[in-house]
């Protein structure tokens, strides 16, 4: 648990900055409206213990001035009453800017996560979607709503504060900057020299006690089923035995400097300090004694600005960190969408030389070559990992080829706008994705003006119909509402929709006919519906189920190593053969195809 | 908060304790004495009585000095129970889940329990760190002010006795306001965070269908509502954020008001009167602090409410006459379960495995056939009727023991972030390198383990995830392999495995079950077939029960489960040169 290689911090601040700045550029200049009305509320709070201060001035006096006395602390309660106005103004316009601000926020990363590839949301998990929307966006809302009203408070007031009493005695002014300076040397022997690594360390730590929590409690029936209940709890508790021990070594040598410094900047500590000097003051007739009252109404809180600065710091570094995942996200390159073009009717695909990887330098795929005519179906077939989904992905233009090209119709897709892509390329894949909405409107995102009568037709085609006439509403039921679908279920709307989309080419995950083993048979006919005249490309994983397809194209770590019709490779001896007798050795072996294969189970007459 | 947080304190801290909190009142009067002392001191200093006002500096010092020490005090000693605190808390609180039946996780609790450990504890902690002290003070710096001035200006000592708590009442007012306005704009704004984590998830299908931005209603909906609830909201919070720290001002002015008045009637001399208005100040000041402090204290209430509760959370209770098992035997006598949502599972079932057979548990999803397994090795507890495994009910077992009579393999199977070799030994710690590698071999973990950089040293990361489901799963049947427990609880894999994978798994669960008592979630052919029983579920309750010629001959439920299955295994796609006939379904 050492602190490891570091960027440089000035770097990582001034990026921060530079972030946090372009996440609050629209709201920037009412902000500073908000934060100038602030400023001024903050004036008019240390204004009105001046005027008091006139007052007890006045009070001294031989024959006091009742009507000014009077008047100046009717004058002191108008003047917070305005403070009040300010600050509730403040506070209202800068909440309300937040209230705007998240809105254009959310509406902007709505628009920027529609026009990101694709891919972009398989390499991250939706927990971290979530962590971007949620926790950032509200982190934000400190920073714009409290964050930089806070810290104008906050210096405002005391800095006015302190130059109107240098006005007042310059000296006793000087006296209370005494312990601040006191504290500070503290503070600096608090933070010591390698302040940042053991920051650095202790967030480790941190991020080591939650690692091992999650660990614990997500494997808890394993460590249980297996009579090991220390086992998982090692771990957790090793860590926080280290983190235990980090914590105590690095806190208990500066308690005491901690204990000082908190006392240099308690008010009576400072009275003391200003008392000795004034007293000092008046008994050699340098200073009026009357001058000594600013003091006690205002000078003794000068230990709450450095509070109050560093709890405002440490807010302001989440927010920072925050807006920097946004703007991060905001710079995520975005699929260039042409302005007009063609929309592909006839459905000939092609890869020519389509080379791909994820990261530079790492290819997944290599040099593929590929037709796919319309009326056929194309089967991906290869060991996992081979690239199967990988090759049909990019045809969903989810990623973009790196070298070669993919079209349709002689048309790039990179040519396509995203519509005519999608109004030609349809595809059902093995997560099942629904919308917030009706049956209805789930199926008539593919086709908005579709009647009632298509509905029914894909609907009962996809084997789905009798169920959605049994929920509570019908097609208008919303989904996971009262439409309350098993996953089967929901597979076989999504493909009723394609159904519905008629598009001329569709990719097909195989694996779909097995996403829910209660309902498998129905979907499979719903598949073999769909697949029927359209140019298909499918990922197939298990072999026996693509025995009749018109084509198979065999992968291996990436390159097209053979293909043909499949009976054509079976005996080919090459990989197709050895996959095709591997598959056949494994039916055997799971003996769903062999009734004479032993099951896994005992024969009968054991009990 | 404060009695909550007590609690929490470790026993070796707790002797601390009372030391900690008489140097927090200390603190807190010797401060007030301090300004009740600036009254006479003052009053000297405008009269020009300099040797009187010297006299009472040395007073306040000498309270200046006693707040410095105890001030130290309270700060040393909330430090080290607070450290300590964090350590024990932690330490219990794995100790305590360690203990928690299995029922009482789920998929949340993992995030739960890691907020609960790392910013709860701390929350608490800083009640003694830095929380506590300001409170304190807050209330009887205020209260030692005005009961002093008593004998100085009854008065003013009054006007301070009813405004405080007026003060607290509006404080307390203006904060819940705030709070609830809060509340009440994060409830929108999760829901829209919701629709825009979905509209992330259906980004495929949207765009696929032109609908990114505008087909989707639940979106916009949502984004606009939060939009009108956060400015409803913002109106409706305002006053409470600024109402108190006016009034706290107000509050001032009025004492000074009231000073004035009596000074203008002739009742109190002008340096009486300008002491007084210096020491109301002192008054106020830490009322605010304490108002600052009030949402953070809040916070930590919450943090330590919460801790209690799960440290207070029962445990799986074990028994006090441990019992042995006679045989490997599963009784189900009316058992009825359900979840703590409410919706019922299990519904009155019955059923019996005697030792060494097997028993196929069918029928859509949804009917509680995983629920059975669990309610055999007691995740959790029924609700009515009983549970035998071996002639004993199971909470008879103490849970070691009960656990020593499975083994389980699972759908969710969980993997440690650590090597492939330990993530099998956990089967048995006390195996032999021979046994883990047989173990290993038969569920053919060695072949995935020659495909993998580091071979058996390879970590497979966090919760196994750069292994396949089928490859986790193979894991998972080597483990129980390894334990060999005489009862076998099986949910088969579901998702989608190519054959070679399915045929490694076959292999596996073949060595796995052989002579032992089986009770397996089925959705193989050929593992229903096999089976000496078979229980067709359907809602949570058995509809048809026997051997598989028995249940196909009773052309039932089943013997269209079958039908329909066996359909869907002979399934290939056609393509339009070749045509098959006869094929396609």
């Amino acid at each position: 648990m050492q602190a490891t290689e570091r960027t440089d911090p000035r770097d990582v601040k001034r990026r921060q900055r530079a972030a946090q700045a372009a996440v609050l550029q629209p709201v920037s200049s009412r902000l500073r409206l908000a934060s100038a009305m602030v400023a001024v509320a903050s004036l008019c709070a240390v204004a009105p213990f001046i005027l008091v201060v006139e007052v007890c001035r006045e009070l001294l006096t031989a024959s006091p001035d009742w009507t000014k006395v009077w008047t100046l602390v009717f004058v002191a309660l108008g003047i917070l009453g305005l403070r009040g106005l300010l600050q509730s103004g403040a506070v209202l316009w800068s909440h309300l800017i937040d209230s705007e601000h998240q809105d254009t926020l959310r509406r902007g990363l709505a628009e920027k996560l529609s026009r990101v590839p694709l891919g972009w949301f398989t390499e991250r998990s939706s927990g971290d979607v979530k962590k971007l929307l949620r926790n950032d966006v509200d982190a934000l809302h400190y920073l714009v709503a409290h964050a930089r009203l806070d810290v104008v408070a906050a210096l405002t007031a005391p800095l006015a504060t302190f130059g109107y009493l240098l006005v007042v005695d310059w000296r006793l002014s000087l006296v209370l900057l005494v312990p601040v300076a006191l504290y500070g040397v503290v503070l600096s022997r608090i933070m010591g020299p390698g302040h940042t690594d053991r920051m650095t360390t202790y967030e480790a730590w941190q991020t080591r006690v939650s690692e091992t929590t999650i660990e614990f409690v997500d494997g808890i029936q394993v460590v249980r089923a297996f009579g090991q209940p220390r086992k998982g709890h090692r771990r957790y508790q090793d860590a926080v035995d280290g983190y235990g021990s980090f914590f105590r070594a690095w806190v208990t040598p500066i308690t005491r400097l901690e204990g000082i410094g908190g006392q240099l900047l308690n008010p009576v500590v400072v009275l003391v300090l200003v008392l000795l000097a004034a007293l000092g003051l008046v008994e050699a007739g340098a200073m009026d004694p009357v001058s000594v009252v600013p003091f006690v109404l205002l000078g003794l809180g000068v230990g709450s600005i450095v509070l109050a600065l560093g709890y405002g710091a440490q807010a302001l570094r989440q927010a920072s960190t925050a807006s920097m995942r946004l703007w991060e996200l905001s710079q995520t390159p975005e699929l260039v969408e042409p302005e007009g073009g063609p929309r592909p009717r006839v459905g000939v695909v092609r890869f020519e030389s389509v080379s791909f990887g994820y990261r530079a330098g790492r290819p997944v795929l290599h040099d593929v070559d590929l037709e796919l005519r319309p009326g056929t179906i194309t089967a991906l077939v290869g060991p996992s990992g081979s690239g199967k989904s990988t090759l049909a992905r990019l045809l969903l233009r989810f990623y973009d080829v790196t070298e070669g090209r993919i079209t349709v119709d002689g048309h790039d897709v990179r040519d396509l706008r995203a519509t005519d892509l999608y109004r030609s390329v349809g595809f059902v894949l093995q997560d099942v994705q629904l919308v917030a909405g009706s049956v209805r409107e789930n199926l008539l995102l593919a086709r908005p003006g579709a009647s009632e009568a298509d509905l029914e037709r894909v609907c009962r085609a996809a084997q789905i119909h009798e169920r959605i006439v049994d929920l509570p509403r019908g097609y208008d039921s919303e989904v996971g509402q009262d439409a309350r679908l098993s996953g089967g279920e929901a597979q076989r709307l999504s493909i009723a929709r394609a159904l519905l989309a008629d598009t001329p080419v569709l990719v097909l995950d195989e694996a779909t006919a097995f996403a829910d083993p209660e309902s498998e048979a129905a979907i499979q006919d719903a598949l073999a519906a769909l697949v029927a005249d359209r140019t298909v490309l499918v990922i197939a994983h298990r072999l026996h189920t693509i025995v009749d397809v018109d084509q198979v194209v065999v992968l291996d770590d990436g390159h097209v190593v053979e293909h043909g019709p499949p009976a054509a490779l079976r005996s080919a001896g090459g990989l197709f053969s050895r996959l095709w007798a591997a598959n056949e050795r494994a039916l055997a072996d799971i003996g769903d195809d062999a009734p004479t294969t032993p099951g896994p189970t005992n024969p009968e007459g054991h009990a | 908060m404060i009695r909550t947080v007590l609690r929490l304190v470790p026993d070796s801290e707790r002797a601390t304790v009372p030391r900690y909190l008489a140097a927090v009142v200390v603190h807190a009067l010797a401060q007030s004495v301090a300004y009740v002392l600036l009254v006479p001191l003052l009053e000297a200093l405008f009269r020009g009585d300099l040797a009187s006002a010297w006299g009472w500096t040395a007073g306040v010092a000498a309270a200046a000095v006693v707040v410095a020490v105890a001030g130290y005090q309270q700060a040393v000693t909330g430090i080290r129970i607070g450290v300590g605190m964090v350590h024990s808390l932690q330490t219990r609180i794995g100790d305590h889940i360690a203990t928690l039946p299995l029922g009482w996780f789920d998929s949340t609790t993992a995030g739960r329990v890691s907020r609960l450990v790392s910013t709860s504890v701390k929350d608490a902690m800083g009640v003694f760190a830095h929380l506590l002290t300001p409170m304190v003070a807050g209330v009887l710096v205020p209260a030692g002010v005005a009961v002093g001035l008593l004998f100085i200006d009854p008065h003013v000592s009054l006007a301070m006795v009813v405004s405080a708590p007026l003060l607290y009442l509006v404080n307390r007012w203006g904060r819940r306001l705030y709070g609830r306005a809060e509340d009440r704009v994060h409830t929108a704004s999760e829901e829209s965070n919701a629709r825009v984590i979905e509209f992330a998830q259906a980004q495929p299908v949207l765009r696929a269908f032109d609908a990114a931005t505008t087909g989707n209603r639940g979106l916009q909906e949502a984004l606009e509502s939060q939009r009108r609830e956060g400015r409803r909201l913002v109106w409706a919070s305002v006053p409470g954020l600024v109402v108190f720290s006016s009034l706290v001002q107000a509050t001032f002015v009025g004492l000074v008001y009231l000073v004035i008045s009596q000074t203008s009637g002739g009742s109190l001399s002008a340096p009486a009167a300008i002491a007084l208005i210096a020491v109301s100040s002192r008054f106020i000041d830490p009322l605010n602090q304490a108002a600052e402090l009030a949402t953070a204290a809040r916070g930590a209430a919450n943090a330590a409410e919460r801790i209690r509760a799960l440290l207070e959370t029962p445990p799986l209770d074990e028994p006090t006459a441990p019992v042995r098992p006679q045989d490997s035997s599963v009784r189900f006598e009316a058992v009825s379960f359900a979840y703590a949502d409410g919706a019922t599972v299990v519904d009155d079932v019955t059923f019996e495995v005697p030792a060494g057979t097997t028993t196929a548990l069918v029928g859509p999803s949804g009917s509680g056939k995983t629920t059975l397994l669990r309610l055999a090795s007691r995740f959790y507890d029924v609700d009515a009727g009983r549970i035998e495994v071996g002639g004993h009910p199971v909470d008879a077992y103490p849970s070691t023991t009960l656990m020593e009579q499975f083994a389980l393999v699972f759908q969710d199977v969980y993997l440690f972030h650590q090597s492939i070799a330990e993530n099998v030994r956990i089967g048995r710690a006390d195996a032999t390198e021979g046994e883990v590698l047989s173990a290993a071999a038969v569920a053919r973990v060695d072949e995935i383990v020659e495909r993998l950089p580091d071979g058996w040293d390879t970590n497979v990361g966090e919760g196994g995830t750069s292994l396949s489901g089928g490859e986790r799963q193979r894991v998972s049947i080597a483990r129980a392999l390894l334990k060999d427990a005489p009862i076998v609880l099986l949910d088969e894999a579901t998702s989608a495995l190519d054959p070679q994978n399915e045929a490694a798994v076959v292999r596996g669960v073949h060595e796995l079950t052989r002579d032992k008592t089986v009770i397996v979630v089925a959705h193989r052919l050929s593992t229903i077939r096999h089976a000496d029983q078979i229980l067709f579920l359907d809602q949570g309750r058995i509809v048809e029960r026997g051997a598989h010629d028995e249940l196909l001959a009773a052309g039932g439920r089943y013997a269209d489960f079958w039908g329909e299955r066996s359909r869907a295994a002979g399934w290939h796609l056609v393509g339009s040169a070749t045509t098959a006939d006869g094929s396609g379904k």
